[in-house]
């Protein structure tokens, strides 16, 4: 079985999302938080807490990792993804499995803080493992259930037993550690570096030009055809950051598919003889579009399958699975609406709920966006602040015009004094004009009141330097 | 508290598969005021929001990987769901002047045509509530995060949304594409004649009973409303109230309670 690369790049988001509030050791804190949370969090789909090895060495890692990494992802297929761990770290490259990184969705609960009996007889069954990953080919979350160790397992432990060389532990959340753990483990495995192609784009706006990224070495091997198709280079969802770019485990990752690249797709499935007859294997190669596994084609040949054969009827029709005179009977509750005028007053609804979405969203992207700016114009106020009480530390030059200039936004005076000024002015008027622009995007419906509050925002901005209590931080 | 509780009414009223991808709003909400009153000495600051950021961070994948399986799955079948009329179309016509085949009768056929065209409304229904999904998700988001904020006095908001804006399940260009080309697919297939405008005049109060896309879209406008009717904490990152300018067509829509299911 050829060997799968099997890299998670799902949510690099969370790099970043997390490296903001994430500091210090939760060596002590994970005991305690599992208390705190209780059986709350079951719900949760989680990926798993970290192990008692790992949680010896430190929790912060532990549950750090998953949220500083890019890499890491949903797990696929576990227990193979153990194996191969394992098999590599020992040197044993005759194995190939698909190196999928073990981090498993699984709810937070109290298995968290709980060491887990087999965690300590995970590593030892290696020789049964190849045997299931040889099983394993399914390119979506296959777990094994004889391996419910493989469940609770963190790809941390095992990189902390097995590649400890590689890995070091302080370093451990750091997201250049699975290159070189995903380097180790490749090595010289061409067969599985052209599966290689992960990828983590940081760019997920620009869908067109944007080339999977490779990540490990090995997939430099992996030949660039992305020039022929450049409309249909594979975007891996990540959404991270560039920081998280280069850093892949062997996981898999998600891929946001584009029309163009299901047009790809449904030409090369065509180009085989149908959707029965296509392999994934056939279809990558025809395909070519760098990037592309065939863990994504499988999944998404599955699903293909499944919509031809019964074309048509959405998720939400089949559940209730009426035929159509049941349905218009339904309909006929409708004040005894023909089907016509019924399924007219649907796209209707339909129709306003969506535009009303749009616009929300579009005020939300606005808020934020000012949001930030505004942020952004208080920092700059305050380092201009900053830097006039080091001047006028010197009893000789108060700087009394600068001094207005500067500080001007920050007494309370009124509004319109601020906009004289010019070094602050300037912003508040930029600030006041990109604010405004917002509104004549927005359909005018609610023009009034959100020019208001922008202007409300504005005074806050000057307001909130003098007046803490009320509102300490700016960004509010 | 108004939010949460449209949150739930919406999950209620939503596809069954759907339920437990949305936020968990309910339990965020308790991890801060637990976080707030805490303050354990063991139990750091730092830590407390570290967990916060990690559970959020979970949602997120939750969403974006729903998200972007919907949005596979609708890119699947987008194309078929248009084809499928055609295919109507071209058979009507084809046995039309055709030569032995049954031809179907008038009724027949009107009936094939209803069918096809409330699949493609349905199908129309079904992306908007994935955006719909999308929104509502962002907006707990966001309001959680201002309460973390609040009570916690961190500075987490601003910078977290900001990445939260960057995420696949947020970003929904290409299903509004969708949608907009499926309006455009239905409206010109399925013109809307003369007659049926002046139904419209003659509307009562349109009981939506039973389950389906429809109620979901319905409900989720509705909801909609309510959350954005008025914030008790408005401020300049508050959304304002909705709204609908043809709000008749909305508040003529009673929604039964939902049949039991199987």
């Amino acid at each position: 079985m050829e060997a799968r690369p099997a890299l998670s790049i799902q949510r690099s988001g969370a790099s970043q999302l997390s490296t903001h509030g994430v500091s210090g050791g939760l060596s002590s804190s994970l005991p305690a938080l599992s208390t705190l949370l209780g059986e709350s969090y079951q719900d949760f789909p989680q990926q798993a807490h970290a192990e008692r090895e790992f949680m010896t060495r430190s929790l912060a890692h532990a549950t750090r990792l998953p949220t500083n990494n890019g890499v890491v992802g949903h797990i696929f297929s576990s227990s193979s993804g153990f194996s191969s761990d394992i098999h590599y770290s020992s040197a044993l490259p005759n194995e190939k499995h698909s190196i999928n990184s073990p981090f498993i969705s699984q709810s937070p609960t109290n298995t968290a803080a709980l060491p887990l009996p087999q965690s300590s007889n995970s590593l030892l069954p290696q020789s049964t493992l190849p045997s299931h990953c040889n099983k394993e080919h399914s390119g979506s979350w296959c777990t094994d259930p004889d391996f419910p160790v493989s469940r609770s397992v963190l790809s941390i432990q095992v990189e902390n037993s097995n590649c400890s060389g590689i890995m070091r532990s302080d370093d451990f959340g750091k997201q250049n550690d699975w290159q070189e753990w995903a380097d180790q483990l490749i090595t010289g495995d061409d067969a599985l570096a052209s599966n290689w192609n992960e990828l983590l784009v940081d760019n997920v706006t620009n869908l067109e030009p944007k080339t999977a990224y490779q990540v490990a070495k090995p997939c430099a091997t992996v030949p660039v055809q992305n020039q022929q198709l450049p409309s249909l280079s594979v975007e891996s969802q990540s959404v991270a950051n560039s920081s998280s770019s280069e850093n892949n485990a062997p996981a898999k990752s998600r891929m946001r598919w584009t029309p163009e690249l299901h047009e790809a797709f449904v030409e090369a499935v065509n180009q085989l003889g149908g959707s029965e007859r296509a392999t994934p294997k056939g279809v990558l190669k025809l395909m070519k579009v760098e990037g592309l596994t065939i863990y994504h084609i499988k999944s998404h040949l599955q699903k293909y399958r499944t919509a031809r054969y019964r074309p048509g009827p959405s998720e939400g029709s089949s559940e209730k699975k009426l035929t159509l005179m049941e349905e218009i009977s339904s309909l006929d509750l409708k004040t005894g609406m023909g089907i016509t005028e019924a399924l007219r007053l649907q796209m209707e609804v339909q129709k306003r709920l969506h535009e009303q979405l749009e616009i929300q969203r579009n005020l939300q992207l606005r808020i934020e966006e000012q949001g930030r700016y505004l942020q952004m114009m208080f920092e700059k106020q305050k380092s201009g602040l900053d830097m006039l009480k080091v001047s006028s530390s010197y009893p000789e030059n108060p700087p009394a015009p600068s001094d207005a200039t500067n500080e001007s936004p920050t007494r309370s005076e009124p509004e319109s004094s601020q906009r004289d000024h010019v070094n602050p002015g300037a912003g508040t008027v930029n600030a006041k004009s990109m604010l405004e622009r917002s509104p004549q995007e927005v359909r005018g419906e609610h023009k009034a009141p959100e020019t208001g509050d922008l202007e409300k925002a504005e005074t806050r901005v000057s307001e909130s330097n003098s007046q803490p209590s009320k509102r300490p931080r700016i960004e509010e | 508290m108004k939010f949460g509780k449209r949150l739930k009414q919406q999950i209620e009223e939503t596809l069954p598969s759907w339920r437990d991808k949305f936020l968990s709003y309910k339990e965020l909400k308790k991890l801060v005021r637990l976080i707030s009153s805490a303050e354990s000495p063991m139990y750091g600051k730092e830590d407390a929001e570290a967990e916060f950021v990690y559970l959020l961070n979970n949602e997120i994948d939750k969403f974006n990987g729903f998200f972007m399986e919907q949005e596979e799955d609708f890119i699947i079948r987008h194309k078929d769901v248009y084809i499928q009329e055609l295919q109507q179309r071209i058979e009507r016509v084809i046995s039309t002047w055709g030569t032995n085949g049954t031809k179907p009768s008038e009724a027949e056929y009107r009936d094939e045509m209803a069918r096809v065209r409330k699949d493609m409304v349905n199908f129309h229904g079904e992306m908007v509530l994935l955006v719909n999904y999308s929104n509502i998700n962002y907006t707990g988001l966001a309001k959680i995060l201002k309460k973390y904020d609040k009570r916690t006095g961190g500075l987490l908001r601003l910078p977290f949304i900001q990445k939260v804006l960057q995420q696949p399940f947020f970003i929904t260009d290409l299903v509004s594409k969708l949608v907009k080309e499926c309006e455009n697919t239905i409206d010109e297939m399925f013109p809307v004649q003369v007659e049926e405008e002046i139904v419209k005049e003659q509307r009562e109060a349109i009981t939506v009973a039973g389950k389906g896309i429809f109620r979901n879209t319905v409900a989720a406008l509705l909801s909609m409303q309510e959350i954005r009717r008025g914030s008790s904490t408005y401020g300049h990152f508050s959304l304002p109230p909705l709204d609908l300018s043809d709000s008749d067509l909305i508040h003529s829509f009673q929604l039964n309670p939902p049949i039991p299911t199987v």
